[in-house]
C-alpha cells in the first residue's frame, strides 16, 4: 500500500495579491505523497506549511500547478466538487480545534455527516462510535468549554474521521497543548496511521515530535521544500 | 442535506438567539398584521355593500326619471348625456312627457319586469310618545314592501295597501327614544301632514298669506299602527326605500298632504305638470337590465341602475385595495429590514462556524440553505402570528366599530372579512418577502472565505 503515491503536486505554487503586492506562499512545490504514510511538515512561520496544507484540503485553490489525489486533479474541481472532495477524502484537525461551542462532543463529532444526507439517527450512532475510540463517549453530552484541550482535540479528531477519509490533515494539532496530552495525541494519530492504514499529514514545529512519529519529514521554507528526511 | 435537517439547523441557530428572532419575528408580524387587517376590512366592506345590493335585489333595480334639463320642465327629446349636446329650442319637445300610472302600466307589461311603483314621498311630523320628528315619509305597495328590498329586523309588513299601519327604522325609533326597538312594534304613533288648504275652513291663514304673513297651510294628523321595526337601508341615492318610514300606499292617497321633496317638485308643481319624480322598477332578473333600460330610455325617461354604480364601486375599491396594500408594504419593508439585519448579524457571529461548515464538507449552497430556512422560517411564524394578530385586530375594531355605529341605528355589520386565499396568501407572502430579503445575507454567508474564517475569532 505504501508504495503508491496518494498525493502528488507539481509546480504548485500559491499567490496571494493585496493591491499591487503579491506575496508568493508556495512556490512551485513538486511532492508526491505515498498513501497511509505519516508525513510531517515543518518549517518557520510564514514558510508556506499551512498554504500547502489548505490546498491539499480543498479550503483553498492554486495560482498555478497541479494536486492529484488517489487520480483526481483536485485543483481542476469547481466549488461544488470540492465541497464533495472535503466531505469524503480528507479530514482537518487545527491548532484551535475549531468545535462549534454550542454544541455538545456527540454534534460536533456528528456535523459533518450532516452534509453527506446521513439520517439523524445513523448519525449520532456512527458519532457514538468515533467518541468511543477517542476514550471520550462518557463525555458526548459536554459542551467544548467543559472540555479539557486534550479532550477537545479528540473530539476534533473524532469529527475529522467521521467520514471515513483517506486523507487526514493536522495542522499543529499539538501547539495548544501540554507535553503530556501532545503524546497521547501523537498517540493517537499514529495509531490510526498504522492501524488503519489512514495517510497522515502533519503540520508541527516540533520536530522532535515528527522525528518520533512520521515516517517522513519535508522542511519548507519561503514556500519552498527545502529539505526532505526519510526514516 | 435532507430538509428536516434544515429545518432543525434553522430552529437551532435560531432558538440559540431567542431575543433577536424574537424581535424580528415581531417586525413581521406587525407588518403582515397591518397588511392582513386592512386587506380584510377591504374585503369586508366589498362583500357588505355587494351583499347589500344582492340581498336587497338592487341588483335587478332600475330608477326612473322624467327627462329635463335646468330649465324646470321644458322637457328634452335629444339624448344630454350624449358628447357635443346643445340644449336648442330644437330639442324641446312641446309636449311634456310625464311619469304617470298610464307610464307605469306600460311599464309592467314589459318582459322582465316583475314590479314597477312611483315613488311618492312627502314631509310631514312624526310623533311617538314625547318625542317628534321632522321626516320625509315613503308610500310604498304592500307588495313591494314585501319583494325583497326591504329587510324586517321586528313585526311583520302591512298586509294590504289600506291598512293604518306603517314601517318604521330602527334608527329612527330609536331616535325618538327608544331604545329597544323590538318593544315599538305594536305601539301608536302620529303622523302631522301639511297641505295648501284653499277652504273656509282656512280662512285666517288664507287672509294672512293674503296680507303677506304666513302660508295658507293646514296641518292633519293621523294615527297608524307600527306594524314593523325594518332595517334602514344604509345608502341614500337611487334605491328603493329612502325614507325612515313607509305607510301603505292606498292610505297614503287619501292623506292630506304636500307630495314635495325637493326643490324641483316646487317647480314641477308650479308648472302645473304632476307626474312622479321618480319610478322603481324592479326586474325579474339581471339579464333584463339592458333591454328593460332601453325600452324606458326609448320611451322619453333617464334610467338609473344601481349595477352600473356597483362597477364604479368596484373601480373605488381597487383603488383602495392598491393603497392600502402600499400602506401595508411599508411597515413589510420595515420587517425586511430587520430580518437582513438579524441575518447579517447572524453571518458576523457564526462566520467561525461557517469556515467550520465549509471545512467539513458544506458546500456553497448547503450554507446558503441553511441561512435561506431560517429567513423563511421566520417568515413563516410571521406569518402565522401576523394573520392572528390581523384577526384579533379586525375583531377589536370591528366591536367597537359596531358598539359605535349600533347605537345610532345603524345594523350589525362585518367590516372585516378573511376569506382562506387571505389566511393562506398571507403566510405565504410572509415567507416569500422574508426570503427575498434573505438573499442578500445567504449570498455573504456562501462567500465566506474558510480559510480567513477559521482564524476568526
Amino acid at each position: 500500500m505504501k508504495n503508491d503515491n496518494l498525493v502528488v503536486t507539481k509546480e504548485l505554487s500559491k499567490v496571494y495579491s493585496s493591491g499591487k503586492i503579491e506575496i508568493v506562499a508556495l512556490r512551485d512545490v513538486n511532492l508526491s505523497i505515498k498513501e497511509g504514510i505519516f508525513l510531517g511538515i515543518t518549517g518557520s512561520s510564514g514558510s508556506g506549511k499551512s498554504t500547502f496544507v489548505n490546498l491539499l484540503g480543498g479550503l483553498d485553490t492554486a495560482s498555478s500547478g497541479t494536486i492529484n489525489v488517489g487520480g483526481k486533479f483536485i485543483s481542476e474541481l469547481d466549488k461544488g466538487e470540492l465541497a464533495h472532495y472535503r466531505r469524503h477524502y480528507v479530514g482537518m484537525i487545527f491548532q484551535s480545534f475549531n468545535l462549534i461551542s454550542s454544541y455538545t462532543a456527540l454534534e460536533n463529532v456528528a456535523f459533518p455527516l450532516l452534509f453527506a444526507n446521513v439520517p439523524k439517527k445513523e448519525r449520532n450512532k456512527r458519532s457514538e462510535e468515533m467518541l468511543e475510540k477517542v476514550g471520550l463517549q462518557s463525555r458526548k453530552e459536554h459542551r467544548p468549554s467543559e472540555l479539557s484541550g486534550g479532550e477537545q482535540q479528540r473530539v476534533a479528531i473524532a469529527r475529522a474521521l467521521i467520514n471515513k477519509p483517506k486523507i487526514l490533515l493536522a495542522d499543529e494539532p499539538t501547539g495548544n497543548v501540554d507535553s503530556r496530552t501532545s503524546s497521547q495525541i501523537m498517540q493517537i494519530l499514529s495509531d490510526l496511521n498504522q492501524n488503519q492504514d489512514l495517510t497522515v499529514i502533519m503540520i508541527s514545529h516540533e520536530e522532535s515530535l515528527l522525528n518520533e512519529f512520521a515516517d517522513d519529514i519535508i522542511h519548507l521554507s519561503d514556500g519552498a521544500i527545502v529539505d526532505k528526511e526519510s526514516e | 442535506m435532507r430538509i428536516s435537517d434544515y429545518i432543525e439547523q434553522s430552529c437551532s441557530n435560531l432558538w440559540k438567539m431567542k431575543l433577536r428572532t424574537f424581535l424580528t419575528i415581531f417586525g413581521v408580524v406587525i407588518g403582515i398584521g397591518a397588511l392582513v387587517s386592512m386587506f380584510a376590512f377591504g374585503k369586508g366592506m366589498q362583500k357588505n355593500i355587494t351583499d347589500t345590493f344582492g340581498d336587497l335585489g338592487l341588483m335587478n333595480y332600475i330608477s326612473v326619471y322624467p327627462r329635463s334639463n335646468n330649465d324646470f320642465g321644458r322637457i328634452i327629446t335629444g339624448d344630454p348625456d350624449s358628447p357635443g349636446y346643445i340644449p336648442t329650442e330644437e330639442n324641446y319637445d312641446k309636449e311634456v312627457r310625464l311619469l304617470d300610472d298610464d307610464f307605469v302600466q306600460q311599464l309592467v307589461a314589459v318582459e322582465g319586469v316583475e314590479i314597477a311603483f312611483p315613488e311618492i314621498r312627502f314631509p310631514a311630523m312624526v310623533r311617538f310618545q314625547d318625542d317628534e320628528e321632522f321626516n320625509i315619509i315613503q308610500a310604498l305597495p304592500s307588495d313591494v314592501c314585501k319583494s325583497g328590498f326591504i329587510k324586517i329586523r321586528e313585526g311583520s309588513f302591512y298586509d294590504t295597501d289600506m291598512e293604518e299601519s306603517l314601517l318604521i327604522s330602527d334608527s329612527l325609533i330609536q331616535r325618538l327614544g327608544v331604545e329597544d326597538y323590538k318593544s315599538a312594534v305594536g305601539e301608536q304613533i302620529e303622523i302631522s301632514t301639511i297641505a295648501f288648504d284653499f277652504s273656509l275652513e282656512n280662512i285666517p291663514n288664507i287672509l294672512s298669506f293674503l296680507q303677506g304673513d304666513g302660508l295658507p297651510f293646514t296641518s292633519k294628523n293621523y294615527k297608524f299602527t307600527i306594524a314593523g321595526v325594518i332595517e334602514r337601508m344604509g345608502m341614500s341615492g337611487p334605491v328603493p326605500m329612502r325614507s325612515d318610514i313607509l305607510i301603505p300606499s292606498g292610505i297614503s292617497e287619501n292623506m292630506k298632504k304636500i307630495p314635495i321633496t325637493n326643490i324641483s317638485d316646487i317647480f314641477q308643481n308650479m308648472k302645473g305638470t304632476q307626474g312622479y319624480s321618480m319610478v322603481g322598477v324592479k326586474l325579474e332578473d339581471t339579464q333584463y337590465i339592458d333591454s328593460v333600460k332601453k325600452w324606458i330610455e326609448d320611451s322619453g325617461f333617464r334610467t338609473f341602475a344601481l349595477v352600473d354604480q356597483l362597477e364604479e364601486i368596484k373601480t373605488v375599491f381597487i383603488f383602495m385595495d392598491v393603497f392600502l396594500f402600499a400602506v401595508g408594504m411599508i411597515a413589510i419593508t420595515v420587517a425586511s429590514l430587520g430580518i437582513i439585519n438579524t441575518l447579517v448579524m447572524s453571518i458576523l457571529e457564526r462566520y467561525k462556524e461557517i469556515g467550520i461548515m465549509k471545512a467539513v464538507g458544506a458546500s456553497d449552497s448547503d450554507v446558503k440553505k441553511i441561512f435561506l430556512f431560517e429567513a423563511g422560517l421566520i417568515g413563516f411564524w410571521g406569518g402565522v402570528f401576523g394573520l392572528i394578530l390581523g384577526w384579533i385586530v379586525g375583531i377589536l375594531i370591528n366591536l367597537v366599530a359596531n358598539i359605535l355605529l349600533t347605537r345610532q341605528g345603524a345594523p350589525y355589520m362585518n367590516y372585516f372579512r378573511f376569506p382562506l386565499w387571505l389566511c393562506f396568501g398571507a403566510i405565504i407572502f410572509s415567507i416569500l418577502i422574508s426570503l427575498t430579503a434573505g438573499i442578500y445575507p445567504t449570498i455573504r454567508a456562501a462567500r465566506v472565505d474558510p480559510i480567513v474564517a477559521l482564524r476568526h475569532d
